[in-house]
C-alpha cells in the first residue's frame, strides 16, 4: 500500500509539470508569412456581407470581400474593384471602369455582371441596405468591364453608399443562390475562407491572386473571446496577436506598456440620448433644452469611456471635413431650472431606456440620473436586452432612450433619417420644416461648400431644439503584439490585415 | 426491469413534446423581434417585410407550431434564423465541447465530493468534517465567473502554464485538450463538487444512523464491511439522484463559464440565440437539453433498479 501511495504521489506531482509545458506558439505556420490570430468579441451571425448587420461579421468580411470603391485612412473614397469613374455633367449618370484580371476565390473571373447582380439584389429583395440606393433607377453593364448607375436626382453621397463598408460588397451569384455564402463565402478580397468551426474560429488564408498584391501573412484566424480580461490575457501571453476587445478601464495603462501595442483613433460614431416628443413634457422644447443644460458632459464621458472619447455637442467628429464647431450648452443648473419653470413643469419622473448590449450606456445613464436629480427630475433607468430595446423604441414605449449611431461616413448618414420629419429612424418624433428643407436640399447639393453650410445650419437647429442631445465621439481602441507590423487603427472600425506582416 | 424502463421512456417522450410546446409559446410571448434584430438599426420597412416573409414568421402562430412539431418528429429541427445552418448540425457541433466540460467537471466534482462527503460523515465532528463543511459552503457561495477569471489570471496570466481560454477536441490533441479543459472543469467542478459533498455527507449520515447499521455493528462486523456493504449501499440512491441531476445540468451548458473561457458549448449557443431571438436554435437547444435531462433521469432510474432490489419489483 505504501509503495502504491508513493507512486501515486509522484505521478500527481509529475502531471502538472507535463501539462504546464506550453506547446509551440501558434503564430508561426508553414510558409514564410505566419498566421495572425485575432480575437473578436463574438461569433459572426453569418458571412453573407449584404445580409448581416453584425459588426463581428464585418470584422472578418472586411478581408474577404471588396467593394466598387473603398474608404482610405482619411475615409475618402478610393478605387477598389472600380479603377476609375466618370460622372455626367447633370450628375445623373455614373460610369465605372472595372479593374482587369480580378478573379473570385474559386478562380472564376469577376465581371460587370457580378456588380449589377450584387446591387440589384440589395435593391430588389430588398435587403437591409436598400435605403442607401433610393435614388438609383437603373444599373447596367454595357460590357464586361463597365458598369453604369443612373440616379433620379443628384446624389452626392452615392460613392460612399456604394463602398463605405462591406455591407455593400460585390458578391457572386452562384455563391448566393446555393446558399453557401452564409457559411462559405466566395469573395474577391485579400484573404479567402479556409475553415469555419462554429463557436471556435474562422480561418482565412492568403489570396495570392488579389488585385492589390498578395498579402504578406499566410493567413488570419479569428477566434471568438467575449470577455475582455480573457482576451487581454491571451494577447499578453502570445496566444493571440490582435484584439479589439480590451477592458476599457485598463486602456490607459496598456497604452504605456511595451508588452502590447495599444492604439486609438477617433471614430465616426456618436452617442446621444433623445426624448420622446410625442409625450408630455418632452414635447416642449424648453424641457428638452433644460435637460441638455443639466448634463455634466465631462463626468458622463469619463464614466462611460474612461476618457477614450471626444466630447461633442454635434454629431460629426472634429476629424471630419464636415465638422461644425457648435457647443451652446455649458452646464448651467440655474438656466435649466428657469427653463423648466417657464415651461410650467414641476418635478417629474423620467423613464430612461438603455441596453445591456452596450454597457457604456448603462454607466452613462447613472451619471444622467445624478445630474437630472439636481433639477428635480427623478430618472428611472430601464436596462433591456437589445432585442427588447429595439421593440420598445420602434413602438415608442419610452420617455428617453440612449444609444449611438455607428459607422457614419457622409453627413447625410449623420442627420437625415434621424431628424427629418417622418425620417426612417426618427424615433423621437422630431419635426421642423426648416430643418427638412435644409436636409432635402443638402441631399442633392453637389457643391461641397454649399452643402456644408446647409448641414451646419440644420445641425444648429437640431442642437438648439435638442432633438438629440449629442454627447461624444468615442475612440476606436485596438491592441496587438509588438510582432505585428503594418497595422493601423481606422476611424471607421474596419479591420484590414492586407498590409500586415508578422516579425519573424 | 425492461417493462419498467420502457414505461419510463414513454413518459419521457410525452414530457419532450410538452417541453417543445412550452418553449415555443414562451419565446413568442417574450418581447423582441428576430427580424428587427437581424436587420440592425437602419433599414427600410420593405426590407423588414421581405425578411419576415422569407423566414415564415408571418404565418399564424398555431401554423408555425404545427409545422415545427411535425418536422421535429422526423428529426428536422429547422435552420438557424440568422445563418441558415441546420439546427441539428449546430447542436451536434457544440455537443463534444459540452460533453468534455460536463464530463470533466463531473469527474472533478465526484473526486472532491465522495472522499470529503463520506469521510466527513463517518468522522463527524472531526477536523476533516469541519474542513469539508466550511469548504463546501465557500464553494457553493463563490460566483462562477469570479472563480473563472481568478483561475485565468493566476494560471494563464501570472504563471503562464495554461492557455487562458478556448477548446481543443480530444480527438485532435489529447494533451492540448487536457490543458484547455482543466480550468473550466475545475471552476465548474469545485462548485458542483461542493453541492455534492454536502449531499453525500447528509445522505451517508442518515444511512449510518439507521437501525440496520447498528445491527451490523452489533453483529461484530468489521467497520469497513459495515460501511461498504450496508451504509454506503443505502446512501447511494439519493447520491445517484443528485449526481444525475448535476450531470444533466452540466450538460445543459454552464453559460457563464462558457462565455468566460470562450468555450464553444451548448450554453453559449443558447445564450447567443436567445439574445438574437433565433427561434429555431432556441427551440432546438431547449429540446436537446430536455432530452439530456430525461436521458439522465432514465439512467438514474436504471441504476436505482440495479442497486435497490425493492425498486425492481415494482
Amino acid at each position: 500500500m505504501m509503495n502504491t501511495s508513493k507512486r501515486l504521489l509522484l505521478s500527481l506531482v509529475a502531471l502538472p509539470l507535463a501539462i504546464g509545458i506550453p506547446t509551440a506558439a501558434m503564430a508561426q505556420d508553414e510558409g514564410s508569412g505566419g498566421t495572425l490570430v485575432a480575437a473578436i468579441s463574438g461569433e459572426p451571425d453569418q458571412l453573407d456581407p449584404q445580409a448581416t448587420t453584425s459588426y463581428n461579421s464585418f470584422q472578418v468580411l472586411e478581408n474577404v470581400f471588396d467593394t466598387l470603391v473603398e474608404p482610405d485612412e482619411n475615409l475618402q473614397m478610393q478605387p477598389a474593384l472600380a479603377e476609375d469613374w466618370t460622372i455626367s455633367d447633370d450628375g445623373l449618370t455614373y460610369t465605372f471602369t472595372l479593374r482587369d484580371g480580378v478573379t473570385w476565390h474559386d478562380g472564376s473571373p469577376f465581371t460587370a455582371d457580378d456588380v449589377v447582380y450584387s446591387f440589384r439584389r440589395i435593391i430588389d429583395e430588398p435587403m437591409a441596405n436598400s435605403w442607401r440606393f433610393s435614388t438609383v433607377t437603373d444599373i447596367s453593364a454595357p460590357d464586361d468591364s463597365t458598369v453604369v448607375f443612373t440616379v433620379s436626382q443628384a446624389t452626392p453621397n452615392l460613392l460612399s453608399n456604394l463602398g463605405g463598408f462591406k455591407g455593400v460588397a460585390v458578391v457572386q451569384q452562384a455563391n448566393v443562390e446555393s446558399g453557401d455564402i452564409q457559411t462559405a463565402p466566395i469573395g474577391t478580397g485579400p484573404f479567402k475562407l479556409a475553415d469555419y468551426t462554429s463557436g471556435t474560429s474562422i480561418e482565412l488564408v492568403r489570396n495570392d491572386d488579389w488585385w492589390g498584391g498578395a498579402p504578406a501573412l499566410d493567413g488570419v484566424t479569428f477566434q471568438f473571446i467575449p470577455d475582455p480580461t480573457v482576451a487581454l490575457t491571451n494577447l499578453q501571453g502570445g496566444e493571440i496577436q490582435w484584439t479589439d476587445n480590451l477592458p476599457p478601464q485598463q486602456v490607459g495603462s496598456l497604452m504605456d506598456s511595451s508588452e502590447v501595442m495599444v492604439e486609438s483613433a477617433p471614430s465616426n460614431d456618436y452617442w446621444y440620448f433623445a426624448a420622446n416628443e410625442a409625450r408630455e413634457p418632452y414635447s416642449d422644447v424648453r424641457v428638452r433644452r433644460a435637460i441638455a443644460y443639466a448634463i455634466d458632459r465631462e463626468a458622463l464621458t469619463q464614466a462611460a469611456t474612461f476618457g477614450n472619447a471626444t466630447i461633442n455637442q454635434t454629431a460629426i467628429p472634429a476629424t471630419s471635413a464636415w465638422y461644425y464647431d457648435y457647443a451652446p450648452y455649458t452646464r448651467d443648473l440655474d438656466m435649466a431650472r428657469s427653463l423648466l419653470e417657464e415651461a410650467g413643469v414641476g418635478d417629474f419622473s423620467m423613464d430612461l431606456m438603455v441596453t445591456s448590449a452596450y454597457p457604456e450606456t448603462v454607466t452613462a445613464a447613472q451619471v444622467i440620473a445624478a445630474n437630472l436629480a439636481e433639477i428635480g427630475i427623478t430618472v428611472e433607468i430601464r436596462t433591456l436586452d437589445f432585442a427588447t430595446w429595439l421593440d420598445e423604441q420602434g413602438q415608442g414605449n419610452f420617455d428617453v432612450f440612449f444609444l449611438g449611431w455607428l459607422g457614419n461616413l457622409d453627413p447625410d448618414d449623420f442627420y437625415f433619417a434621424q431628424h427629418r420629419t417622418d425620417g426612417g429612424f426618427n424615433f423621437q418624433g422630431y419635426s421642423n420644416p426648416a430643418v427638412d428643407e435644409l436636409l432635402d436640399a443638402a441631399r442633392v447639393e453637389t457643391d461641397q461648400a454649399a452643402r456644408k453650410a446647409m448641414y451646419d445650419d440644420a445641425a444648429k437647429m437640431i442642437v438648439d431644439d435638442a432633438s438629440y442631445v449629442y454627447l461624444y465621439n468615442p475612440d476606436v481602441i485596438q491592441g496587438w503584439s509588438p510582432d505585428v507590423e503594418g497595422y493601423t487603427v481606422r476611424g471607421d472600425r474596419a479591420i484590414r490585415f492586407r498590409d500586415v506582416s508578422l516579425a519573424q | 426491469m425492461l417493462q419498467y424502463l420502457l414505461r419510463r421512456a414513454g413518459q419521457a417522450l410525452v414530457v419532450l413534446v410538452g417541453a417543445a410546446i412550452l418553449v415555443f409559446a414562451l419565446i413568442h410571448l417574450v418581447p423582441g423581434d428576430p427580424v428587427r434584430v437581424a436587420l440592425g438599426t437602419r433599414f427600410d420597412p420593405e426590407a423588414y417585410e421581405a425578411l419576415r416573409r422569407a423566414s415564415g414568421l408571418d404565418l399564424p402562430l398555431h401554423e408555425q407550431l404545427v409545422r415545427y412539431l411535425s418536422r421535429a418528429a422526423v428529426g428536422d429541427l429547422g435552420v438557424s434564423f440568422r445563418s441558415s445552418q441546420s439546427v441539428f448540425e449546430l447542436l451536434m457541433e457544440r455537443l463534444p465541447a459540452t460533453i468534455s466540460l460536463g464530463g470533466a467537471a463531473l469527474v472533478v466534482g465526484l473526486l472532491i465530493a465522495f472522499p470529503l462527503g463520506i469521510l466527513s460523515a463517518i468522522r463527524r465532528g472531526s477536523a476533516i468534517d469541519h474542513v469539508a463543511r466550511i469548504g463546501s459552503q465557500v464553494g457553493i457561495s463563490v460566483p462562477d465567473f469570479w472563480l473563472a477569471i481568478l483561475f485565468i489570471l493566476l494560471f494563464a496570466g501570472a504563471l503562464r502554464i495554461l492557455p487562458p481560454s478556448g477548446y481543443v477536441p480530444l480527438s485532435e490533441d489529447p494533451l492540448e485538450w487536457l490543458r484547455h479543459v482543466i480550468m473550466p472543469a475545475l471552476t465548474v467542478g469545485l462548485i458542483s463538487g461542493s453541492i455534492m459533498t454536502r449531499f453525500i455527507r447528509s445522505s451517508t449520515l442518515e444511512a449510518n444512523d439507521q437501525d440496520f447499521a447498528r445491527t451490523a455493528r452489533a453483529k461484530g462486523l468489521h467497520e469497513s464491511t459495515v460501511l461498504r456493504d450496508h451504509v454506503l449501499r443505502n446512501a447511494m440512491v439519493p447520491i445517484i439522484t443528485v449526481a444525475g441531476i448535476q450531470l444533466a445540468s452540466l450538460l445543459a451548458g454552464v453559460i457563464v463559464v462558457e462565455v468566460v473561457f470562450a468555450w464553444p458549448g451548448l450554453g453559449r449557443l443558447t445564450y447567443d440565440a436567445v439574445l438574437a431571438r433565433d427561434y429555431p436554435v432556441i427551440q432546438g437547444a431547449v429540446l436537446l437539453v430536455a432530452a439530456i435531462f430525461l436521458f439522465a433521469n432514465l439512467i438514474v432510474d436504471a441504476l436505482y433498479a440495479i442497486i435497490d432490489p425493492r425498486i425492481r419489483v415494482r
